[in-house]
């Protein structure tokens, strides 16, 4: 495992304002996260994992703390450095799957590399790629409408792969996915870690999930329950 | 800005039968600003052609002491135009009498013009043509008013030079036909010399047209107006006619520009989830407020081109066949015809068309700006209020 550290929470605490009082999501976190790590946020509903993963994607900011994501704090950066960040070094697998309705298969997984004005040429061959990792080449002329929700989640994933960011968030990725897609999805997930040697931090109370783990960060309140580092029997996981 | 046009097409077309209802909304107050402002155009150019033709000629030349909205200064208002600019002009002598058509009184004007003038439309060779002792001539409207037709004799009552008052009768030499109701509602036109000599003012003319354009300067005795100086009441009505029509149109675009918000505002508000995603993947929120705008302008970018699909031959056509005027708007104080031609001139398409774009991409801006205040995370789980 490669110890550059990708993701490093110091004392990371949010609080939101609930009517004249505040909610603390989450309190004096401090975690630590290195390039190749297949690791997952888990706990009940309300102990922080979400909002700790928006902050990791910098789509959200610590209210106290500091949260260094690729060597750069996300409190400082403005919203076009955030952008960017999110643009180049993160990628983010939803639980509804967000693609775009109006796009095809292929132009969703493309559309991270417009932003990044890759060339026609660059961008077809990345895109094509990604397909590939999913298996879903012959479903790139297809709208999301079309697909099953195992072949969106798919998509989804091959959207966040295809600018082959460092750091890869999925916010809770086989909630609505059956059994047989979970495995599926997460297989391919764990597949593209040892390939790419991505970070992927989920967020998860699914088991199916945490089977699959190699680290697992359990949350509790907003604050770190226990870090545990598993060590799979099964070698195919 | 390139990718904005992309995604923005995308999504529009996406959108389906919303988009399309938008877009013909918009695309009809287009076209009709476009008519309404060509037809304002046409009746201008038209009018202002017939208004040169039967009446200002090239600008004209009048007695320092004749107002043209004063009868009372017909009586001192003529002179003899001096001679070395006497050939530039053609000369009309003003004056006051009366007819008796059926046994009432009217009060006419009475015009002399020269026989072998072609300055003006005024078909005076009828005149020449006449072997009757007083022939005149006369619009429509005057022989519709007073049911005089040619070969009529009629009494007409007049004053000499010396205030005496004579009387003989006159005979309708022809009825012209002309869209400038200025030099037809209550006026007889006669030979020049005879309305001279009837009133005893030899060589004496109340007004010249000019013959060729010219800048004149002051003549003693004598003001000169310029064509466009005589042209601008005549603009002026139509500018204001322009307005009071405007309403119609504005109104128009108001409604389907208040379409167009309504549709950015719900637009919002329905894909907070893909806002937030689009920011997700890297886009500021500036760029998707443009990316928003732009499928605002968009529209009309689409109304625009669907504009022009129906709205050329429709408007082609119009400006073809013209549009027939009620006969009672023949009576309007200003030139107009029976049928009048919109002329649409590429100003006016261009005007329109930056109109379109730039009041589309207000209204569209307005509710994006909202995007730039709004929490990503709050986006993505569809919570924006």
């Amino acid at each position: 495992m490669d110890t550059e550290k990708v993701i490093k929470l110091e004392h990371v605490t949010k609080r939101f304002p609930v009517g004249e009082g505040e909610f603390t999501a989450l309190n004096d976190i401090n975690l630590e996260f290195a390039k190749g790590e297949f690791a997952g946020l888990v706990g009940p509903s309300g102990s922080g994992k979400t909002t700790l993963l928006n902050i990791i994607g910098s789509l959200d900011s610590p209210t106290e703390g500091k949260a260094n994501i690729m060597g750069r704090n996300i409190s400082e950066l403005t919203h076009k450095e955030s952008a960017h960040l999110r643009n180049i070094h993160i990628g983010f697998i939803f639980q509804v799957f967000n693609l775009l309705p109006v796009y095809t298969v292929y132009e969703n997984v493309e559309f991270a590399l417009l932003l990044q004005k890759k060339t026609a040429s660059e961008r077809k061959k990345a895109v094509m790629e990604a397909l590939e990792w999913v298996g879903l080449t012959s479903m790139a002329n297809k709208k999301p409408a079309k697909l099953s929700g195992g072949e969106g989640q798919r998509v989804a994933i091959a959207r966040a792969m295809v600018k082959r960011p460092d750091i890869l968030l999925a916010d809770e990725p086989t909630a609505n996915l059956d059994a047989k897609n979970a495995h599926a999805v997460l297989k391919t997930m764990k597949d593209l870690n040892k390939e790419l040697k991505t970070t992927f931090l989920f967020s998860t109370h699914d088991e199916k999930v945490m089977a699959y783990l190699d680290r697992i960060v359990h949350l509790e309140d907003g604050s770190v329950k226990e870090d545990e580092i598993i060590t799979h029997q099964n070698t195919e996981l | 800005m390139k990718l904005a046009f992309q995604i923005a097409y995308k999504n529009l077309m996406g959108a389906g039968l919303r988009t399309w209802l938008n877009v013909a909304v918009l695309s009809f107050a287009f076209v009709m600003i476009i008519f309404f402002n060509g037809l304002m155009d046409g009746w201008n150019q038209e009018a202002s052609r017939d208004s040169i033709a039967w009446e200002y000629g090239q600008g004209q030349l009048l007695h320092e002491n004749y107002d043209p909205y004063d009868p009372f200064s017909l009586e001192e208002g003529h002179g003899v135009l001096p001679s070395a600019i006497a050939n530039e002009f053609e000369s009309i002598l003003i004056q006051q009498g009366s007819i008796y058509p059926d046994g009432r009184m009217l009060s006419v004007q009475l015009k002399g013009i020269n026989l072998d003038q072609n300055t003006l439309k005024i078909p005076t060779p009828i005149l020449k043509n006449s072997e009757a002792d007083i022939p005149v001539l006369i619009g429509k409207r005057m022989a519709e008013t007073t049911k005089l037709k040619e070969g009529d004799e009629v009494l007409l009552r007049w004053r000499d030079i010396n205030g005496t008052f004579d009387a003989a009768n006159l005979t309708i030499a022809g009825v012209f036909d002309s869209n400038v109701g200025t030099i037809d509602n209550g006026q007889l036109w006669m030979p020049l010399k005879k309305l001279q000599s009837m009133t005893g003012l030899d060589n004496q003319v109340t007004l010249g047209i000019a013959k060729k354009e010219s800048n004149y300067a002051a003549i003693g005795g004598w003001k000169f107006q310029s064509k466009e100086t005589l042209l601008k009441n005549l603009s002026d009505i139509i500018a204001t006619k322009k307005i009071s029509s405007s309403i119609f149109y504005l109104m128009l675009l108001a409604i389907s520009l208040l379409a167009l918000f309504d549709t950015q505002v719900l637009s919002i508000f329905r894909r907070q989830k893909e806002i937030g995603t689009f920011i997700a993947l890297g886009m500021t929120r500036q760029q998707v407020v443009g990316l928003f705008t732009v499928e605002g302008s968009m529209y009309s970018l689409f109304a625009i081109v669907l504009g022009a699909a129906y709205g050329t031959p429709m408007l082609w056509l119009l400006a073809k066949t013209g549009i027939p005027i009620p006969a009672a708007s023949q009576d309007a104080g200003v030139a107009i015809s029976d049928t009048m031609y919109p002329v649409y001139g590429f100003g006016l398409i261009a005007i329109t068309i930056l109109l379109i774009i730039i009041a589309a991409t207000i209204v569209s801006f307005l509710p994006a700006t909202k995007i730039a205040k709004l929490n990503p995370v709050n986006a993505l789980k569809g919570k924006i209020q």
